[in-house]
């Protein structure tokens, strides 16, 4: 019970903190506020597992899974590296270097963007549960099976923005290339791919999420014993929850760190579009 | 209209009315609907529940099902769960407490192509071998423990692949032997045009490694509560029951399982024969857990190896206070 109003009271009086500091104009408040609100998060989790004696094997407090998340670092990096390393960023890589080739198909004949897209809208609308059991019975037990169901996974939102992008220059732009007597690699190179860029780092970003829940789940319908989607159903079977919490934090940073990188990429190489500028 | 609306109420209350005066209780299943639990589908279309004053409701199971959380959660009163996996769960910190035994022997087996040519597990060494997870993967690993054969794959160990819920992976040589119970996937093989006699089959129950698996469990705190005893005693009565019609009947008891699936899965011919593979596993039994045979399930459990499933000799994991009550 005391638990339970300390956590009321750690809340209010951190939604009041954020709030004075919200009014103050200053730089720093943007970084704090959101430092303050998930901390207050954790520490409201805790309290209330704790004070309403919430079962362990229902919902483990916050402090259980750090324990558990250091105490398992070995076996959790084994599975970030079969799961991320060797499957997501290679279906990852595969796919993007596979999107692009046919959007650049796509985009130099006609007839083959009115006849690919569909098919590529077809392939992204198969549920990841139906295609991955399939992928293991054709690519085995490995990671190949888990890049494949990456590659189904990333394939479609990738050409689809890099089809667009491709086509996201105005005529005049174009007639200027061509009274440059520019040819097609040229205008390519020098004026669509770059305007492309927002578009294909667009994909890109929302292909390093998709890469890693593919490679995950892929891996609930067998795998090696290893990876983070093996962790999480074997320990879910014998209720240590703990570890699967721990396996969820360590596929959370995997993720956040990769999208992170390809942002920062993107900042670098589109540094002269409006929504970068400061 | 309103004398329509009032009849059907009446109708409805006079149907609902005994229904109030029974016991609920909701029995969370390992699996899904098929005759491995024909016992308590049989006792519920057969009327045994109802006998006992009970209303039962049956929670199928599935991949994504992991019974002690229905249990934990309070979405399930009873379930069935292997010994193994209870006991896990048991020492993992809730306490879940064994009140009835239905199966008397264990139907795991390792099915192995026999142009392997494997006599005994040492020859398993170097090569790749299917198994269940999410519980079901102990007895295996203390079996491999016990054997001294290390599961990390290489040259002199075997090299272990997470199954998943169909025999694909024996079927297309991604694995030299699979994880099969007697009445379920070894059918499946079978029935995927493989005869006998290409197979070896390592039966757990034969080599002396077996463990005990579905039997009834309940959370540890709620047998101090009379009435939930009580209403215990008669489901384990009634399912008892359920179970021995079973097996004297195997087809009507495979018809009954087929209607109770609700997903169409399950096939006429599958069932049969799922049933008369069960009935030789609950045939030993009278719903009593036999003391000697948990022993040997937790000595297995705690063969020194590199990961034992229980570190310790559970106390009070099981109880004969229903049994006695059911059966006398």
């Amino acid at each position: 019970m005391m638990l339970t109003l300390l956590a009321l009271v750690i809340w209010l009086g951190a939604w009041a903190l954020n709030h004075r500091l919200s009014r103050l104009n200053a730089p720093w408040v943007a970084t704090v506020a959101p430092i303050i609100f998930g901390v207050t998060l954790l520490l409201m989790w805790e309290l209330l597992v704790r004070g309403l004696n919430v079962s362990g094997v229902i919902l483990p407090p916050p402090s259980a899974i750090w324990v558990s998340f250091m105490r398992n670092l070995p076996t959790l990096w084994q599975d970030l590296v079969q799961t991320v390393f060797k499957g997501a960023l290679s279906g990852y890589v595969i796919g993007v270097i596979a999107a692009f080739v046919v959007a650049l198909l796509a985009d130099r004949f006609a007839f083959l963007r009115r006849g690919l897209l569909p098919v590529g809208g077809f392939l992204s609308a198969l549920p990841i549960v139906g295609t991955a059991p399939i992928f293991v019975m054709w690519f085995g037990f490995g990671w190949q099976s888990k890049a494949a169901v990456v590659v189904a996974m990333v394939f479609f939102p990738l050409l689809v923005n890099i089809v667009a992008g491709l086509r996201d220059t105005t005529v005049q732009q174009r007639d200027l290339m061509t009274t440059y007597a520019a040819g097609y690699w040229q205008v390519l190179l020098k004026l669509r791919l770059p305007a492309a860029m927002p578009f294909i780092f667009n994909g890109l970003k929302i292909s390093t999420t998709l890469a890693l829940i593919g490679a995950i789940v892929a891996e609930f319908f067998g795998s090696p014993t290893q990876g983070l989607g093996f962790r999480i159903d074997a320990s879910r079977g014998r209720l240590a929850l703990d570890v699967v919490w721990s396996a969820i934090v360590m596929s959370a940073i995997a993720g956040s760190l990769f999208y992170g990188l390809v942002a920062l990429v993107e900042r670098a190489v589109t540094f002269w579009h409006p929504s970068q500028r400061k | 209209m309103i004398k329509n609306i009032l009849l059907a109420g009446a109708a409805l209350g006079a149907i609902a009315a005994p229904a109030m005066a029974q016991d609920a209780l909701t029995l969370q299943l390992k699996w899904v609907t098929q005759a491995q639990f024909a016992g308590y589908y049989v006792a519920l279309e057969k009327g045994f529940y109802e006998a006992e004053n009970l209303d039962v409701t049956i929670l199928p199971g599935g991949p994504d099902v992991a019974p002690p959380q229905a249990l934990a959660g309070g979405a399930a009163d009873i379930m069935t769960d292997w010994v193994p996996s209870a006991l896990a769960v048991r020492e993992g910190g809730l306490p879940v407490v064994n009140i009835a035994q239905p199966f008397a022997s264990s139907g795991l087996m390792l099915t192995c192509w026999k142009d392997a040519g494997f006599t005994g597990p040492q020859d398993f060494k170097g090569h790749t071998i299917g198994v269940w997870f999410g519980g079901n993967e102990y007895p295996f690993l203390n079996w491999m423990s016990a054997e001294g054969i290390s599961v990390d794959g290489g040259e002199d160990g075997v090299t272990i692949l997470r199954q998943g819920f169909n025999v694909d992976p024996l079927l297309q040589r991604q694995a030299d032997c699979i994880s099969t119970m007697t009445y379920n996937e070894y059918g499946q093989v079978l029935e995927a045009g493989v005869s006998p006699d290409e197979l070896t089959n390592f039966v757990f129950e034969d080599l002396g490694v077996a463990t005990l698996e579905d039997g009834l469990w309940v959370l540890e705190d709620r047998l101090s509560d009379e009435a939930f005893v009580d209403s215990l005693v008669r489901f384990v009565r009634a399912s008892m029951e359920g179970w021995k019609y079973a097996e004297a009947n195997p087809e009507e008891a495979a018809a009954i399982v087929l209607e109770f699936d609700e997903t169409g899965a399950q096939t006429e011919a599958h069932q049969v024969f799922m049933m008369s593979e069960i009935a030789k596993l609950t045939a030993g039994s009278n719903g009593a857990l036999d003391p000697a045979a948990f022993d040997r399930t937790v000595e297995m459990l705690m063969q020194p190896g590199s990961d034992p499933v229980i570190t310790a000799v559970p106390e009070g994991a099981w109880t004969h206070v229903i049994t006695d009550a059911a059966l006398n």
